[in-house]
């Protein structure tokens, strides 16, 4: 059980802020279809600082005095990085679609056309080959927090809640929920929220109260594309060993599937993202998941295909999406460059 | 304002490009520099201090090498192999050079086709293609360039259209079985009770099928002797192109946190997942083709071949006029080669002394112990083994 939640919310968290990353420009009116190029460069971005730290002495040292706070703090440093870096490349979108008023579909595509490309030219040149990786040690090593990192000895039982949300996570993972609710809430009870998604329902009548569309635009593309940045170190880190391959297994598209499963509305994104993650998790895994603790692998041992389970989420994905697209609706005016001079 | 900007934008990237292309002909200059003045002096022993890239002088390249599937900079079978590339080339002071077949995993034979003659294009006399994938195109490049000698590392010989034996392709294969059984029977004798497999090209690779069976068989002999039963969980899942993924470090860690103390990664870039897994759950790593313990403290030792090596024997071949040898025929490299084996100076073995291990070694070369090396026997659950419980997963 600790298990299944443990890489349920692995795959689930980089998807669901990714999604947020969504909302946030689509609310605002601008559709970003460059999630997926965004995370891809978040990816690069996060692991290539993470190897420039590294070479380091300072940074080193810190790894061999075992001062996992400062490498936690290198952990967050890393994804801040990612998030500017995203947010930059998100500005290509943001000038693309409401400065040029370009359409924004195509605007998105270029750019996940671009990511991995660009993406794969700067790893050639830096490592010569096409896959970047950490310098020395893996990711779980630097960055985990595991009992032996808090300096509990590796036999302590720490209970059901300690072993599956104290040993063996990552703070990224923490902080990924933490700034999921912080977002939301801005989104929903400030007045910069209201302002946000105002643009992306009437942005004419938003215009007439004073508020400025292209600068709201602009914050939301932007917000989005630094979650999407951060999304991609996140998605590097937990489950791709901190590697940078120009390719994010399609978490960006997947990101977006989940955002219109969940109604472009927080709540329902995280309940999807966790449901999507703990489908995906079963798929890798079935054949070691003891669900109540009996020793007995049901799942592997009731003698379904694993093609079955490795097609599961995007089945569920499908059916959940035939029942509920019914009632979803996106912003009003998504999609649709704004023009003052428009009546 | 939106021209200037425009073109603003228009003259960064141009500078950008510019000025990448410019730093990366010159670090190859420098390099090709004082590569020649070491050339002539020293004798290179590290094949990581010859630069991956070189420029020749004429613009010919004499001995290529043309990648498998996955990374050339795998850390394992790619890079191994090239190792042996280098250390000839750069020893002899002749030039060189790698060709990764487009398309990456998806590489088509048309692709690989391509890349093989690409490097004779550039001049090669040589073409070194690493894995037994390659057949396809190999023998159509062999029969056009007849003149051109290629080295079929983890393959075998080839005949042309008319059914005649290629006498320019070598083909070179190694008995992975001998070292997969080593590995297997010293990780159970150091005390290991459950293990794992996990193996790249999807349970069609004929290496990594014969690198499983012998693990399973050395598991099963250890524990025999030890009289005790070993479970061990098996599985060809997402490694069908030898690459890393989310999905493989999933099912890993699962049977790292149900229990399995240590897992044979055997294929090329696949050892990141599994080694990421092992770290997160406090688990154990046999690594594998090359000496991976310096790559990660997860790993307790390493099914090793001798790519280097026999890259290095082969190439010599050409040169040396005793290509006659190879050419044509199948060498199979094992024992008796001293082509596989385990790195005892780098293992952590407590309980599995080197003596333990030499002794072994004697009884597999003298015949004492016999390894079966059947390449269909991708699942061992079907093999009857007395003393291990094959947990075999998918299908």
């Amino acid at each position: 059980m600790t298990f299944l939640i443990q890489q349920t919310l692995i795959y689930a968290v980089p998807l669901m802020i990714v999604a947020l990353a969504g909302v946030f420009a689509e609310r605002s009116g601008i559709i970003n279809l460059a999630l997926e190029g965004i995370m891809v460069f978040g990816a690069f971005i996060g692991v290539w600082f993470v190897r420039i730290l590294q070479t380091s002495d300072a940074i080193l040292s810190l790894k061999q005095s075992g001062n996992w706070v400062a490498l936690q703090g290198v952990e967050l440093l890393t994804m801040l990085v990612a998030a500017a870096f995203g947010a930059l490349f998100s500005l290509l979108l943001s000038f693309a679609s409401i400065n040029l008023r370009a359409d924004q579909t195509i605007g998105g595509t270029a750019l996940n056309l671009m990511a991995p490309a660009l993406v794969l030219f700067f790893i050639r040149i830096i490592a010569n080959q096409n896959t970047l990786q950490m310098l020395t040690g893996d990711a779980a090593s630097w960055f985990m927090i595991k009992k032996s990192t808090l300096g509990i000895d590796k036999n302590t039982d720490l209970g059901f809640f300690g072993e599956t949300f104290v040993n063996k996570v990552y703070l990224a993972t923490y902080v990924c929920i933490l700034l999921f609710i912080i977002l939301s809430i801005l989104l929903y009870k400030t007045r910069f929220g209201l302002r946000l998604r105002a643009c992306g329902e009437n942005p004419q009548a938003a215009d007439s109260l004073g508020i400025n569309v292209y600068k709201m635009r602009y914050a939301g593309t932007t917000i989005s594309g630094a979650l999407a940045g951060m999304g991609g170190f996140v998605y590097a880190l937990t489950t791709a060993n901190c590697a940078s391959n120009g390719d994010v297994a399609g978490f960006g598209f997947l990101a977006l599937a989940v955002m219109i499963f969940g109604n472009w509305k927080p709540v329902n994104i995280a309940v999807s993202s966790l449901l999507f993650g703990l489908f995906k998790c079963i798929a890798a895994s079935y054949a070691s998941i003891d669900i109540n603790g009996d020793g007995v692998y049901m799942l592997a041992e009731i003698g379904i295909s694993a093609h079955l389970y490795r097609m599961l989420p995007y089945i569920v994905t499908l059916l959940v999406l035939a029942f509920t697209s019914k009632s979803s609706r996106a912003p009003k005016a998504e999609g649709i460059p704004y023009d003052k001079g428009q009546r | 304002m939106k021209k200037f900007f425009a073109l603003l934008l228009a003259l960064v990237m141009v500078l950008s490009l510019v000025a990448c292309g410019d730093k990366k002909t010159d670090d190859n200059q420098g390099d090709t520099n004082t590569d020649d003045q070491q050339g002539a002096t020293t004798t290179y022993t590290n094949p990581d201090d010859i630069d991956d890239n070189m420029t020749s002088e004429d613009g010919k390249y004499e001995i290529a090498f043309v990648t498998d599937v996955g990374q050339l900079k795998d850390k394992s079978f790619n890079q191994g192999t090239f190792d042996g590339v280098k250390l000839y080339a750069a020893n002899n002071g002749l030039s060189y050079k790698y060709y990764q077949p487009a398309n990456g995993d998806q590489a088509t034979d048309d692709d690989r086709y391509d890349a093989m003659k690409a490097a004779v294009d550039g001049g090669a006399k040589v073409v070194v293609c690493a894995g037994f994938m390659q057949e396809g195109a190999l023998k159509r490049a062999a029969e056009e360039f007849s003149d051109v000698s290629f080295i079929f590392i983890d393959g075998y010989s080839l005949k042309d259209s008319n059914d005649q034996v290629l006498s320019n392709v070598a083909g070179i294969s190694f008995k992975e079985e001998q070292c997969g059984y080593f590995a297997g029977y010293a990780v159970v004798k150091e005390g290991y009770e459950k293990l794992g497999f996990t193996g790249g090209g999807g349970g069609t690779n004929p290496a990594c099928i014969r690198y499983g069976w012998g693990f399973a068989q050395g598991a099963n002999d250890a524990a025999k002797e030890l009289d005790k039963t070993v479970e061990l969980n098996y599985s060809w899942e997402y490694g069908a192109s030898f690459q890393a993924s989310p999905e493989l470090q999933t099912m890993v860690s699962g049977w790292y946190s149900n229990g399995t103390e240590i897992v044979f990664a055997c294929g090329g870039s696949m050892f990141q997942s599994v080694a990421a897994a092992a770290s997160a759950e406090d688990g154990k790593v046999v690594g594998v083709d090359v000496d991976q313990s310096s790559e990660s403290d997860t790993v307790v030792t390493s099914a090793m071949k001798g790519l280097s090596d026999a890259a290095e024997w082969a190439i010599a071949k050409v040169y040396d006029n005793t290509w006659e040898e190879i050419g044509g025929t199948d060498t199979s490299l094992g024992v008796k080669e001293n082509a596989v084996g385990l790195p005892t100076a780098t293992w952590s073995m407590e309980n599995f002394t080197v003596a333990d291990y030499e002794d072994l070694f004697q009884k597999v070369l003298n015949g004492d112990v016999t390894i079966d090396n059947n390449s269909e026997m991708a699942d061992p659950s079907t093999a009857g083994l007395s003393n291990v419980n094959v947990n075999y997963i998918g299908g």
